[in-house]
């Protein structure tokens, strides 16, 4: 069976087995920035958008996203232009072994486009589904509190005009 | 009080108080320019891209990679009488069953404990087993073309079983009566007191004077208090995970999840009779360890797989293998003794630990000996002191090292215990613990009581003064409010501990650094980085010695054929030791740059410092760039050189880190029900290398801990298998479950540590348990000493 989707805005077409998992799926085509840490649904690791819905892909079947536009975390930055939420993440040192990082900041982008001055609890909770082992989520919490300042007041360039706006 | 400090002229020679330590050992803050600093993590960007690669990532590289499925034991002790392969070999996509009489899978017996040679753990293991000793042992491995196959022909594989009488206690399993798990040729142990016809694999003790006469003084009142521990899962949210496959020079290639690349070399060339130059272990990126990856836990199947086929094979195990299959923190019951005189000086401290360490051995001696040697040294004021275990086999899930490592079950029963105390005594018992603490100068001969000769360590650094008091400050100690509520109570526990950094005299780290010719490094480590930050840490180290920019080094760790050796991740030792070991590579480069730039600029040697990138003269002020001495020493007329240095770094030291944990807890006395409102927990981990990634490190070893102290952990059902099968069956904290979690770092200087650092990661693991039990104590009255602390566990004791 094959399902036809755009992966990261590049349309793609995946030949995937009947059960197979759309984290399986999207790692056989290349893409393991998409983890996961779990028999499937449960870590929250692998998240990625659906639609602009966020899903864990190891939750969901590969032919459910068949005709959606799939974008994973490398569709928000790339390490020579990174997405402010992904530079706060290294600012405050909330990565370890990185394992959850991608789940995390797909969750947090969703969050501050629906909330751009969330509270710390609003935080907690939008993450509540994305295990991490290694931080205690303190510093993720605070990154993506700093992200979402950030994000609300867009980086003054050199010459005094205020970039994208 | 009487001082157990009895300083032989022989050990004080042997620990002498002054340390010989190089002079640019020790910078003041504002002179340090690399370390101290919240440098960027070298992986980060890396990571928060998906850039990085794990494992199993690493299967792009080849056109096609074998899975594996493996079929485990469903009754908990038994003989395999047969296995019936028939249906998974008939099935398409079905490359190899293999079963313990394989040709492949090696007869003798092997440790899977990632320790230094000898292991000071039993070879009580094979492969895959035909006496088979728990829920989920490996008995047959699939390897096919997908994982889906493997998984469908392991389902049809048909294992028929002689079965034994099985024991899930520990306190039933060690009696002559019990089931015996191990017969007399089962097992390879050198350790002392292994009686395997009451299950037990060792015993250990050790004393400093006479605890019993001290329980029998009339002046004493003796206490005893017992403590349960829980069998923790380590979590890792990267599964285990091994690729393996034989390279172009026909050499057997492993690319694995693992914190001891060296030691899986080893012991893979032992257990398979391969020679240890035709193995080759590479650590990518490794999405976490705690302990569940210092053990070959998984590579023997695959590589014995990759080999049965003569391809790369992958296996990954599954979370549901990871609860019940993988490795645990041994579950324990530690019983805490004291004698203490009506003015509250401890005239004696004993703890005995019953450990079960579940149907294998791995680290089960050395794990029970650090719920002894790891607590009982900070209180090395008290004169008498005795610790004893028993460490004895079940039919239940493996345990191993983790996070800890004996002494958060240590730190429970001794923290714990002297709350008691200092409340049935009515003293303060932040001032209890303070009277018999250790302090600078002191000769702890506490943490060597069992090791033999020469494990007595001097204490030349400790900040417990400071961890307590700004702890205290922090949590508000002295001016908690109550809540309105009237049925409503609020406490505050606290709870103190120490660990080591690396395992005194059997440590090694080597790194390897070389000059480009544009003034850049690189820098070769066996250390391991297995999500802590490490390497950047080592870069620091480098950086700082080198007096260069931490951006112009590129790190290369933990691939056995390109770096040098290491022990490995785990014992607290990867800062200390491994960088250490950059740390002399770095001094030597600095030396050879220095010879350069002397000849250079015609200056002397002993006028130059290395600052900024390059050689500077301070007599004259002139200078010369790293990359002038990279284009000069490489392409000049005369005397070309490579520059570049080694360093090796072993030693018998191994200085505490210290923690003063604080919990702040509201209790409702009516239901039980109970609210974290703030963990603190203030550290002396001596200089902290990178301020950023060790308050990460503290506050995840909090998370930890609090888990221990608040979870179910793995449950075993009558047969001894573990009843969590998935995350949603596990106690994880999430996000909204997690306390707040304040890490403070209070510097002190470790003469012994590269700039002053000891280290950090794990004694944030042991107090979150006492502290919180102490605190509930402080709200409601009651004291739960088994753990785990639950609403319905307050609520008991509440109306007993």
């Amino acid at each position: 069976m094959h399902v036809e989707l755009t992966i990261n805005d590049s349309p793609r077409e995946l030949f995937v087995d009947e059960s197979e998992s759309l984290a399986t799926a999207l790692r056989r085509a290349g893409h393991t920035e998409v983890l996961c840490g779990c028999d499937g649904g449960t870590c929250g690791v692998s998240k990625v958008f659906v639609d602009d819905e966020v899903r864990m892909a190891c939750g969901m079947d590969a032919l459910e996203a068949d005709g959606t536009a799939v974008r994973t975390v490398q569709a928000l930055g790339r390490q020579d232009a990174l997405h402010p939420i992904q530079q706060a993440f290294i600012d405050h040192h909330a990565v370890q072994c990185g394992f959850c990082i991608p789940g995390m900041i797909i969750e947090a982008a969703a969050l501050l486009e629906e909330n751009p001055d969330p509270s710390p609890e609003t935080v907690r909770a939008a993450i509540d589904d994305t295990l991490c082992r290694c931080t205690g989520y303190q510093k993720p919490v605070q990154a993506i509190l700093d992200a979402a300042e950030r994000l609300r007041t867009p980086p003054v360039a050199d010459d005094g005009v205020i970039a994208n706006e | 009080m009487s001082d157990s400090v009895g300083d032989s002229a022989e050990t004080a020679d042997a620990h002498p108080l002054e340390w010989d330590e190089p002079e640019d050992n020790r910078k003041p803050p504002e002179d340090r320019t690399a370390v101290s600093n919240r440098v960027e993590k070298v992986d980060d960007e890396k990571l928060v891209t998906g850039n990085a690669r794990y494992t199993a990532d690493f299967v792009h590289n080849f056109r096609s990679v074998g899975r594996v499925s493996v079929v485990r034991s469903e009754i908990p002790h038994g003989r395999v009488l047969d296995i019936d392969r028939s249906t998974a070999e008939s099935i398409d996509g079905v490359w190899a069953v293999l079963t313990p009489d394989s040709d492949i899978i090696p007869e003798s017996l092997y440790t899977s404990a990632g320790q230094s040679y000898p292991e000071p753990s039993p070879w009580d293991m094979h492969v895959l087993h035909e006496h088979v000793r728990y829920v989920g042992d490996p008995v047959c491995a699939v390897v096919a073309v997908d994982q889906p196959t493997a998984d469908r022909a392991a389902e049809t594989i048909e294992v028929s079983y002689e079965q034994y009488e099985h024991v899930v206690d520990p306190e039933l399993a060690f009696s002559s009566d019990a089931p015996q798990l191990f017969g007399p040729d089962e097992v390879d142990n050198e350790i002392v007191g292994h009686d395997y016809d009451r299950n037990r694999m060792a015993h250990i003790e050790g004393e400093l004077g006479s605890v019993s006469s001290a329980f029998e003084r009339d002046d004493c009142v003796v206490h005893e208090t017992t403590w349960e521990t829980i069998r923790q899962s380590h979590a890792n949210v990267e599964k285990h995970t091994a690729l393996a496959y034989t390279d172009e020079d026909d050499r057997h290639v492993l690319i694995t999840s693992t914190q001891v690349p060296h030691h899986t070399r080893r012991q893979l060339a032992h257990l398979f009779d391969i020679p240890i130059r035709d193995i080759r272990v590479k650590k990518p990126r490794v999405g976490g360890g705690f302990g569940g990856k210092q053990a070959m836990v998984i590579e023997p199947i695959a590589l014995a797989c990759s080999l049965a086929v003569d391809r790369p094979v992958l296996y990954e195990a599954s979370r549901r293998e990871e609860f019940g299959a993988m490795r645990s923190r041994h579950p324990m019951r530690v019983r805490a003794r004291s004698a203490v005189t009506e003015d509250g000086a401890i005239e004696a401290l004993e703890l005995y630990a019953l450990s079960n360490t579940g149907a294998y051995g791995s680290h089960g001696m050395t794990v029970a000996g650090n719920v002894g040697s790891k607590p009982l040294p900070l209180y090395s004021k008290v004169p008498n002191v005795r610790f004893e275990a028993d460490i004895v086999h079940t039919n239940t899930p493996q345990t191993g090292a983790m996070r800890g490592y004996g002494a958060p079950q240590g730190t429970l029963a001794l923290e714990g215990h002297l709350d008691v105390v200092a409340r049935d005594l009515g003293v303060d018992p932040i001032a209890f613990r303070q009277d018999h603490y250790m302090e600078v100068g002191d000769l702890d001969e506490i943490a060597g009581m069992m090791g033999g000769e020469g494990a007595e360590r001097r204490i030349r650094s400790c900040g417990l003064d400071e961890c307590i008091e700004r702890g205290k400050a922090a949590i508000g100690w002295d001016e908690l409010e109550q809540p309105d509520d009237p049925d409503c109570h609020r406490g505050v526990g606290m709870a103190l501990s120490a660990q080591g950094t690396g395992v005194a005299g059997d440590e090694l780290g080597g790194a390897q650094l070389m000059l480009n010719e544009d003034g850049s490094f690189h820098l070769h480590v066996g250390g391991v980085d297995i999500g802590t930050g490490a390497d950047t840490a080592f870069v620091q180290i480098a950086a700082e010695t080198l007096g260069c920019s931490p951006e112009t080094i590129i790190i290369k760790s933990s691939d056995t054929d390109v770096t040098p050796f290491d022990y490995g991740a785990y014992a607290s030792s990867t800062t200390y030791i491994s960088g250490m070991a950059v740390r002399k590579a770095a001094a030597g480069v600095r030396e050879r740059l220095f010879e350069w730039a002397s000849r250079m600029l015609d200056v002397p040697i002993g006028s130059l410092v290395a600052v900024d990138d390059r050689v500077r003269c301070e007599t004259t002020g002139e200078s010369v760039t790293f990359e002038e001495i990279g284009y000069e020493s490489m392409y000049g007329e005369d005397d070309r050189e490579h520059i570049m240095a080694t360093g090796s770094h072993s030693t018998d030291e191994s200085p505490p880190p210290f923690a003063a944990q604080f919990a702040d807890v509201t209790v409702d006395s009516t239901t039980g029900e109970f609210t974290v409102n703030q963990l603190v927990v203030a550290v002396d981990c001596g200089v902290a290398i990178n301020p950023g990634m060790a308050e990460g490190q503290i506050e995840g070893a909090n998370h930890m801990s609090y888990e221990l102290a608040v979870s179910d952990g793995i449950t075993v059902d009558a047969d001894g298998a573990a009843t969590v099968e998935s995350f949603d069956e596990y106690g994880l904290p999430s996000a909204t479950e997690t306390p707040p979690i304040e890490a403070i770092l209070v510097e002190t200087h470790e003469p012994t540590g590269p700039f002053g650092a000891k280290s950090v990661a794990e004694v944030p693991t042991n107090t979150v348990p006492p502290a919180l039990s102490n605190a509930i104590a402080d709200a409601v009255g009651v004291r739960i000493s088994s753990m785990p602390i639950t609403p319905a566990t307050i609520r008991d004791k509440l109306t007993e």
